[in-house]
């Protein structure tokens, strides 16, 4: 067995071309995804049943199946069911944004439980809008609360947007597997692959460690 | 929507979809004994003060934990063979890097919970003259294992999830046998909901189950 690596930087522009796109990709559905997993959230704790009953069985379904097969629900059926057409990145977009939204929810969720029940009295008292006191009392606080793991959120994220290689966007994953067909040097292209995505996810792993450190020891809360 | 829901197609191609969920379910199982033995391995090495033995298996968790779960399955089944020179049959590649993939995550839950055991637990073993190993097996693990469950158990699921990535590369699992089936039947829609469908109704009940366990805990603490 020989190996060359030289064949990554031949081929060094279409592996950044990939990498952009996955991290396009990561981009556009942390922040979409972010957004819409707060709102899941506020519903799953609201008193009307029936957001109660939707976002729960939501959240229930798309961390219950594989992302894999969201991912193919969403570029085979979605198209069908609206009967429109629908571009692939459209579709890679929204598949995984209702998965982060999905694994986001149950995080505010749990950081809702932290911000304390005095507080929401003392929205009242001051005579708070429901918006308001959501906006300003309880989202910047869930939000520092959640923080440490809505960034681990992100490189699950960043990781899953892999599959969308599956269905021919020309992601890192795709672009790298592509080149490997092409060029027979599969070993060097993969590893190139891998070690591309744990350079950038390594860090936030560890930016997650100093981050629960410093919010739960600094910050005490 | 335009669309004629017919559900006789999935009746037709049951027996292929049963045969995929076997394999699916094989994958499952092994890869979780991969996970929760190795893991337990692991997350000993992992915390051994001799760096030597530390820093491979730290480099180990940390790359599985890192990268996509997609890039490794690809990788196993592409690069094995040629940097080892040998054939391996794709379950067992499949086997292979799920409870890999598995390990490294459960190594993480049981580091937490062996660091969780008392220390006063570790005084009373040398008390009572316990070796090194009976003190792992019948002292530590058996606390680490009760209070890492309920992570074991939410990795555990994750691994069946992941299980539907070795349809890429073409090992017959349940979720290549849904693809196969869609493309000749021209239905997407009733073959992928379906297929969506029955892992939900495997994943969910042993996450609520999980969910049961850590509230009883919870319950039981305070």
């Amino acid at each position: 067995m020989e190996l060359d690596f030289s064949v990554i930087f031949d081929y060094k522009a279409a592996l950044l071309f990939g990498l952009l796109l996955t991290l396009k990709l990561t981009a556009i559905c942390v922040v979409l995804g972010c957004a819409l997993g707060f709102l899941v959230a506020i519903a799953r704790s609201s008193k009307n049943k029936i957001l109660y009953g939707v976002s729960t069985v939501y959240v229930a379904l798309f961390r219950g199946t594989p992302v894999l097969i969201q991912l193919f629900w969403m570029f085979f059926c979605l198209p069908l069911v609206l009967g429109i057409e629908l571009s692939n990145l459209t579709c890679g977009v929204i598949a995984l944004t209702l998965y982060m939204a999905a694994i986001t929810s149950e995080t505010f969720r749990a950081s809702f439980s932290f911000v304390s029940k005095e507080q929401h009295d003392a929205g009242i008292a001051l005579g708070l809008t429901y918006r308001v006191h959501t906006l300003y009392v309880l989202l910047p606080q869930a939000m520092l609360r959640a923080a440490p793991t809505l960034l681990s959120n992100c490189t699950s994220l960043f990781k899953e947007s892999a599959l969308v290689s599956a269905v021919g966007m020309a992601d890192l994953m795709f672009v790298s597997q592509n080149i490997s067909n092409r060029t027979g040097h599969p070993v060097e292209l993969l590893t190139a692959a891998a070690v591309i995505y744990f350079v950038i996810a390594f860090p936030i792993t560890r930016a997650v460690t100093a981050l629960e450190r410093k919010i739960l020891h600094t910050m005490a809360i | 929507m335009n669309y004629q829901f017919d559900l006789f197609f999935i009746a037709n191609g049951l027996w292929p979809l049963l045969k995929g969920l076997v394999v699916t379910l094989e994958l499952t199982v092994a890869a979780n004994i991969i996970g929760l033995t190795l893991g337990f391995v692991i997350a000993l090495l992992v915390m051994n003060p001799n760096p030597i033995l530390r820093w491979p298996f730290t480099l180990f968790i940390e790359f599985f934990r890192c990268t996509p779960a997609l890039v490794q399955i690809v990788w196993f089944f592409y690069c094995i063979p040629i940097i080892f020179d040998v054939y391996i049959d794709a379950l067992t590649m499949g086997i292979l890097a799920i409870g890999l993939n598995l390990a490294a995550f459960n190594a993480e839950a049981y580091r937490a919970a062996i660091q969780g055991v008392q220390s006063n637990q570790y005084d009373a073993t040398v008390a009572l003259g316990l070796s090194p190993f009976q003190r792992t097996v019948y002292v530590v693990l058996p606390q680490a294992f009760r209070s890492a469950l309920p992570v074991l158990v939410a990795n555990g699921i994750g691994a069946f999830q992941q299980t539907a990535l070795v349809a890429i590369v073409a090992l017959q699992d349940l979720m290549y046998m849904g693809k196969i089936l869609a493309t000749d039947t021209y239905r997407p829609i009733e073959v992928f909901t379906v297929i969506a469908l029955i892992y939900f109704a495997i994943s969910f009940p042993i996450s609520q189950l999980v969910e049961y366990i850590e509230r009883r805990r919870k319950a039981e603490n305070s």
